[in-house]
């Protein structure tokens, strides 16, 4: 990964909120990571932006060692939900970021993952944010271009590194 | 399921399932009719083509398993015209062709499913279909690019065109029913159309543009006078032939609103001016079909006479099929993400 330009060398790093009731409760759970995920619950039961911030706050940046949380890319007004629709709306740090659609994906293959599968996941650069602000939402909305990322070796490698801390849930490790 | 309890009740005709398979292991991309026996195929995530062989009474069930030998995703089958042989397109960049050994002895079991693998694209293969007279086969790819090929003798074939005109993806490939006449679809927002210039190469005689995002699927009316386009822009478009080398916008349609996968032409009940049945279906769970009609003074009516919400639960559905076989006009098969694939009936609301 040594040749990968760097996007922002200096980013600002923002002090983490408290995590949510659930994690809290979660986080003394041997099965913290996936087994207590939001699956384990009733299938109508609602799900708070909350909580799905929480799935996806301690993903690591491609770029740097720090949470998408800590960079601010992601929080938790930036999420909605109705009914089954999750819409997750991710800041990058700088107008040019070229790995913005690694963040994206991550954030796409950690809810996939996670949330029951009734639930319709829409991930989107925040408007303005970003110079490729269409092209950006165009990919990571495509579900054939999704799968065949998935089915990507060195693309997959890079989103299960981002998502090797996913579990800590703003907890420190 | 009964199917009544997921109905609209504000439509002519309703779809009644008549048979559901959860064979694949993963997500269903696509299906396709055998197009002179009873036999349906289906293709998946899981890398495998599924056979479903269904009797006179509508009795549907799974015939045989392919592992295919593809190294990923099974995106699109496509069965050629005689229907003895069947195309698979792969995330591998591969193409495979499929046929089935003859039986040892007259009359006998038939034998294996027998692969040739057709190599060229640089990425993921998106979708295979074969011309009307089996002579020729058109394939796609993340590469945009569209592959020609000609059929020849003992599974041979040989790339006659390599057509280069989208700038993204290209989702789908289908011919005219009846000519050689090539149309694509592609993440460029645009539709292409092909023809075979006899003193020079496969050329893009137009582009058709007015979709606002990704074209996902494209079908031919039976007829041939007629093309449908869906997009992620939640739109169904038709064009119309207005001349030889020449087709324009004719109407719009809308019914879904999440991005629509997959639209199907089919032969409808041949009511006078009938132009057929038209069904569509996409991430909204939702299958809706129209009644297209073609009166004297060329314009295209649309009527929608039957939709059916969540036809795989909460699922996504990728593709709708109609039956292309004479008289089975009014079967219809989808593919989900429910890893499932459904075989529905359409009936009058009596």
């Amino acid at each position: 990964m040594q040749d990968v330009p760097v996007y922002n060398a200096n980013p600002t790093v923002f002090a983490p909120s408290k995590p949510s009731k659930s994690s809290l409760l979660s986080a003394h759970s041997l099965w913290w990571d996936e087994e207590l995920d939001v699956k384990a619950e009733s299938e109508d039961e609602e799900i708070k932006p909350d909580e799905i911030f929480d799935l996806i706050r301690s993903i690591t940046d491609p770029e740097h060692p720090l949470t998408l949380e800590q960079l601010a890319v992601v929080s938790s007004p930036q999420v909605a939900v109705s009914g089954n629709f999750v819409n997750v709306e991710f800041t990058p740090t700088v107008p040019h970021c070229g790995m913005s659609a690694i963040i994206g994906l991550s954030i796409r293959v950690r809810l996939l993952r996670s949330l029951p599968n009734r639930f319709k996941v829409d991930v989107r650069v925040k408007p303005g944010s970003h110079n490729s602000e269409n092209s950006v939402n165009k990919q990571l909305n495509d579900k054939e271009r999704v799968a065949a990322a998935l089915e990507n070796d060195s693309l997959i490698d890079v989103v299960e590194k981002c998502l090797s801390t996913a579990g800590r849930r703003g907890q420190t490790p | 399921m009964d199917s009544d309890v997921l109905m609209d009740h504000n439509t002519e005709f309703q779809l009644m399932q008549v048979a559901e398979f959860s064979n694949h292991e993963e997500r269903v991309w696509h299906l396709a009719w055998n197009p002179t026996r009873p036999l349906l195929a289906s293709c998946s995530s899981d890398k495998s083509v599924n056979l479903y062989h269904y009797d006179t009474t509508g009795k549907f069930e799974q015939a045989t398993s392919i592992s295919t030998g593809h190294s990923k995703t099974v995106r699109a089958v496509a069965w050629a015209p005689s229907g003895k042989t069947l195309a698979t397109a792969s995330f591998d960049s591969q193409v495979g062709i499929w046929e089935q050994e003859e039986p040892e002895e007259e009359g006998g079991a038939p034998g294996e499913w027998e692969c040739t693998i057709l190599e060229g694209h640089e990425n993921e293969c998106k979708c295979v279909a074969y011309s009307s007279s089996g002579t020729l086969l058109a394939t796609c790819s993340r590469d945009k690019t569209v592959w020609v090929w000609e059929v020849q003798p003992d599974s041979e074939f040989e790339c006659v065109g390599v057509l280069m005109e989208h700038t993204q993806d290209v989702k789908c490939v289908a011919w005219h029913p009846t000519e050689e006449i090539l149309a694509s679809a592609s993440y460029d927002d645009t539709i292409r159309l092909y023809v075979d210039d006899p003193d020079e190469d496969w050329y893009a005689f137009q582009v058709l543009s007015g979709h606002e995002s990704t074209v996902w699927s494209l079908a031919f009316s039976p007829c041939g006078k007629y093309l449908a386009s869906a997009s992620d822009d939640l739109t169904i478009r038709l064009w119309r032939r207005a001349a030889q080398f020449k087709w324009e916008p004719i109407g719009m349609l809308r019914g879904h609103d999440r991005t629509i996968f997959s639209v199907s032409w089919g032969l409808g009940n041949g009511d006078g001016e009938n132009a057929g049945w038209l069904a569509s279906t996409g991430s909204d769970g939702k299958i809706n079909v129209w009644e297209m009609k073609a009166p004297e003074n060329g314009t295209l009516d649309s009527k929608l006479i039957a939709t059916l919400r969540d036809a795989h639960s909460v699922s996504d559905v990728n593709c709708v099929a109609w039956n292309p076989r004479p008289g089975l006009g009014d079967l219809l098969a989808t593919a989900g993400d429910d890893c499932s694939v459904r075989v529905w009936r359409i009936t009058g609301v009596a």
